[in-house]
C-alpha cells in the first residue's frame, strides 16, 4: 500500500515538475525620494517598480532594498555604505543626481560593489578610472552635442548664452556646451552659474538679454526651470531658441505651464516615439499605472534595474562575477541595445542615442533627429504669447 | 545702465517682501527676546494656505491675504500661548531649541500631508510684466510691493498711534517697567507673536505667485529674516524695513556685478561690515 502511494507520488512529480523557486536576488536602489529633487526621483521609483514586475515575470525574484538620499551626497554615501556592508546586496542601482552619483561612485569602488547609475549625466563620473561604476545615462557632452548640432542645422546661430545652476550637473553641462559650441563655431557671449533656489533671476536674465544671444542654453532642475522661463518672459528675453539640458525642462509639470513652455527645446534620452523595444506599450502601461506620463529618467531607471536584475540572477551573489557580467553583457530593451564600453576617456559608459523634444502646446513632442521624431520642430522661437 | 536700473528695481521690489518677513521676526524678538527660528516655516504655512485657497476655492493669492492674515494671527497666538509662553523665562538655548523644534514639526507635518513635491501656483499674471524706459517690471512683484507698503504703513500706524500698539512698544522697551505701569505683558506677547506670524504668512502669500512652494522652503527665509533683523538692529521695525530692502538690493546688484554665485557672499559681506562698524545693527540701540 505504502509503496503504491510512493510510486504514485513519484509519478505525479514526474508529470508536474516542482516549480523551481529561484532564490531572490538582493539588490539595492538609492534615489531622491524626498527633498527638492523628489519630483524627478518619483519617475525613477516608478520605473524601478515596473522593472521589478517584469523581472518577476522572467522568473527573477528581486529582494529590493530602497534608500532615500534626499538629494544630498553625504546621505547617499551613507545609504551605499549600508547597502554594501549591512544589507550585503550584490549590486546597486541609483542614485539620481550628478552630485550624489559622483560621491557614490567612489564609495562603490571602495566597497567593491557594482553600481549602475541610471540618469546622472555629469561627464566626470565615468571618467575617473573606476572599475565598479557603470552608467546607463548619456553624458552632458551628449546633451550639448545633440542640442547644438540640431540648432546649427535648423538655423545659423552665431552666439550662445549659458545659464546653469552651480551644481555638479549644471557645471558639467555648461562645460560640455562650451566645448561643443567652440567646435561648431558658435561664440559664447554670456555665461552665468547661478545658485539655485533664488526667488529672483531677473537681473541675471537682463544681462543675458543685453548680450543678445542667438541661443540660450539653460541647465536646471524642475522648479528653477519654471522660474527662469517665467522671468525670461517678464524681461522679454527672446532669442532664436531656448535649449534646456533635460532635467527640469523635460518634466510634464514644466510643459503644462503653456504660456512659458511653448517652443522650448530639451535634450532627452528616451521618448515614447522611439522604435526601441516596446517603448510605446511601456509608456501606456506607465501612464495607466501611475496616472502620469514618464520622463526619460523613468525609462533609464527601468532599463537599469532590468539589466542589473538579469545580470545578477546568474552570479549567485558574487559581486566580481556581476561586474564581469555588466562589462561583457549586451541587453536590448526600451533604450535600444545597451552595453557598457570604454571610449573617449569614459569607462563602463553606455553610448546613448540622444533625442531632442520640444514643448508644443503644453506637450513634449519628439522633434530631433528627424528619423526618430513624430513632429516637426518649431523654429525659430515663436516669441512670447501676450 | 539699463541693467543696473533693472537690478536695482528688482532688488527693491523683492526687498519689500524681505522687509515684511524681517519685521515679523523683529516684533517677536523685541517684545519677548525670543528668536523665532520657526519664522520661515510659519511663512511656508502661509504659502500652502495661499496655494490651497487658490487651487480649491479659486481665491486670487493677493485677495486671499484677507483670509490668511487673521488665520495666521490666530495660529501665531496659539503657538505663543501653548508653547512659547512656557519658555519665556528659560535659558536662551532652550528657547532656540523650542522654536527650531516647532519649525521641524511644521515642515515635516506638511511634507507628510502634501509630499515634498514642488507646488507652483500659476495665475494669469504670474509671468506678466510691463516696460518703462526699457526696464521691465514684473506685475505680481509690483502688486506685492504695493501691498507690502500698505501693510507696513498700517503696522506703523498701529504701533505708534493706538494704545495697544504703544503698549507693545513699551513691553519691547522694558518688560518689567511695562508690567509695573499696568500693561498686560502676557497679552502683548500673544498679540506680538500673532502679528509676527501674520506678517510671515502674508509674505508667504505675496511670494507664492512668483516663487515655488515646498515643505522645506522655510529655511531659506529663516536665514534671510535673521540677517535682516540683525542688520537693522534687533527689535527695530524701521531697521528691519531698511534691512530688508538693503538685502534685496545687495542680492540683486551683487548678483549682476559679481556673478550670481557670489550673491550670498555679497549679502554676508554687507552684513559683516555693518556689524563691524555698528555692532547693534543699523538702527539698533544696544541694551543689556
Amino acid at each position: 500500500m505504502n509503496k503504491a502511494i510512493v510510486a504514485l507520488m513519484l509519478a505525479l512529480m514526474c508529470i508536474f515538475p516542482a516549480v523551481v523557486t529561484a532564490e531572490a536576488v538582493k539588490l539595492g536602489f538609492i534615489n531622491s525620494i524626498t527633498g527638492p529633487e523628489a519630483p524627478i526621483g518619483e519617475n525613477l521609483t516608478n520605473g524601478v517598480i515596473l522593472a521589478i514586475e517584469d523581472l518577476k515575470e522572467k522568473g527573477i525574484n528581486v529582494d529590493l532594498i530602497k534608500e532615500d538620499d534626499t538629494g544630498k551626497p553625504e546621505k547617499s554615501m551613507a545609504a551605499l555604505e549600508k547597502l554594501a556592508t549591512r544589507d550585503k546586496v550584490v549590486g546597486i542601482v541609483g542614485p539620481y543626481t550628478s552630485a550624489t552619483s559622483n560621491a557614490d561612485a567612489k564609495m562603490a569602488e571602495r566597497y567593491k560593489v557594482p553600481l549602475l547609475i541610471p540618469a546622472a549625466s555629469k561627464e566626470e563620473i565615468t571618467r575617473q578610472n573606476l572599475q565598479w561604476t557603470f552608467r546607463t545615462s548619456g553624458t552632458t557632452g551628449d546633451y550639448a552635442t545633440i542640442l547644438l548640432e540640431m540648432a546649427s542645422k535648423l538655423g545659423q546661430p552665431k552666439t550662445l548664452a549659458i545659464l546653469n545652476e552651480n551644481t555638479d550637473f549644471g557645471v558639467s553641462a555648461a562645460n560640455s556646451a562650451k566645448a561643443v559650441a567652440e567646435k561648431l563655431g558658435i561664440k559664447l557671449v554670456f555665461e552665468e552659474a547661478y545658485s539655485k533656489g533664488s526667488p529672483d533671476y531677473r537681473s541675471t536674465l537682463a544681462q543675458a538679454k543685453a548680450a543678445k544671444p542667438d541661443l540660450v542654453f539653460m541647465v536646471s532642475y524642475v522648479a528653477d526651470a519654471i522660474l527662469l522661463m517665467r522671468q525670461s518672459r517678464e524681461i522679454g528675453l527672446s532669442p532664436m531658441a531656448f535649449i534646456g539640458a533635460g532635467a527640469g525642462f523635460s518634466v510634464s509639470q514644466f510643459a503644462s505651464e503653456k504660456e512659458i513652455s511653448h517652443g522650448i527645446f530639451s535634450s532627452t534620452q528616451w521618448t515614447e516615439d522611439v522604435p526601441w523595444g516596446n517603448s510605446k506599450a511601456w509608456y501606456q502601461r506607465y501612464e495607466k499605472k501611475f496616472g502620469k506620463s514618464p520622463t526619460y529618467h523613468a525609462a533609464c531607471a527601468y532599463e537599469s534595474m532590468m539589466i542589473m536584475g538579469q545580470a545578477a540572477s546568474t552570479v549567485g551573489g558574487d559581486r566580481e562575477k556581476l561586474r564581469q557580467q555588466l562589462r561583457t553583457g549586451k541587453w536590448n530593451g526600451i533604450l535600444g541595445e545597451v552595453s557598457f564600453t570604454d571610449y573617449d576617456g569614459y569607462q563602463n559608459q553606455r553610448k546613448a542615442q540622444m533625442l531632442v523634444e520640444q514643448v508644443q502646446n503644453g506637450k513634449h513632442e519628439t522633434v530631433w533627429p528627424s528619423e526618430l521624431s513624430a513632429k516637426k520642430p518649431i523654429w525659430p522661437f515663436p516669441g512670447w504669447t501676450k | 545702465m539699463a541693467v543696473f536700473l533693472q537690478s536695482m528695481l528688482s532688488g527693491i521690489l523683492i526687498g519689500g517682501v524681505y522687509a515684511l518677513i524681517g519685521i515679523g521676526l523683529t516684533i517677536i524678538f523685541g517684545v519677548m527676546r525670543v528668536i523665532n527660528f520657526a519664522h520661515g516655516d510659519v511663512l511656508m504655512i502661509g504659502m500652502y494656505m495661499t496655494y490651497f485657497l487658490f487651487t480649491l476655492l479659486h481665491i486670487d493669492p493677493f485677495v486671499s491675504i484677507v483670509v490668511t492674515i487673521p488665520l495666521m494671527f490666530l495660529f501665531g497666538a496659539f503657538l505663543q500661548k501653548v508653547f512659547i509662553n512656557r519658555v519665556l523665562g528659560a535659558l536662551p538655548q532652550n528657547q532656540i531649541l523650542l522654536t527650531i523644534g516647532m519649525g521641524l514639526v511644521m515642515s515635516n507635518a506638511v511634507m507628510l500631508a502634501f509630499t515634498s513635491d514642488y507646488k507652483i501656483l500659476s495665475t494669469k499674471y504670474s509671468s506678466s510684466s510691463f516696460n518703462i524706459l526699457g526696464i521691465s517690471i514684473s506685475s505680481p512683484l509690483l502688486i506685492s510691493f504695493a501691498i507690502t507698503i500698505i501693510i507696513t504703513v498700517a503696522l506703523y500706524w498701529f504701533l505708534y498711534r493706538t494704545d495697544t500698539g504703544q503698549a507693545i512698544r513699551a513691553t519691547a522697551q522694558d518688560r518689567g517697567a511695562a508690567q509695573l505701569m499696568g500693561i498686560n505683558v502676557k497679552r502683548m506677547s500673544i498679540i506680538a507673536f500673532g502679528l509676527g506670524a501674520a506678517l510671515a504668512g502674508t509674505a508667504g502669500a505675496l511670494i507664492s505667485p512668483t516663487y515655488y512652494i515646498f515643505p522645506q522652503v522655510g529655511s531659506v527665509f529663516t536665514l534671510k529674516a535673521f540677517v535682516i533683523t540683525v542688520l537693522g538692529g534687533m527689535g527695530s521695525i524701521v531697521g528691519a524695513t531698511l534691512g530688508g530692502v538693503l538685502i534685496g538690493i545687495a542680492e540683486s546688484v551683487g548678483g549682476v556685478y559679481f556673478g550670481s554665485g557670489w550673491k550670498d557672499v555679497i549679502v554676508f559681506m554687507v552684513f559683516l561690515l555693518v556689524l563691524l562698524f555698528k555692532p547693534s545693527g543699523l538702527l539698533g540701540t544696544s541694551k543689556d
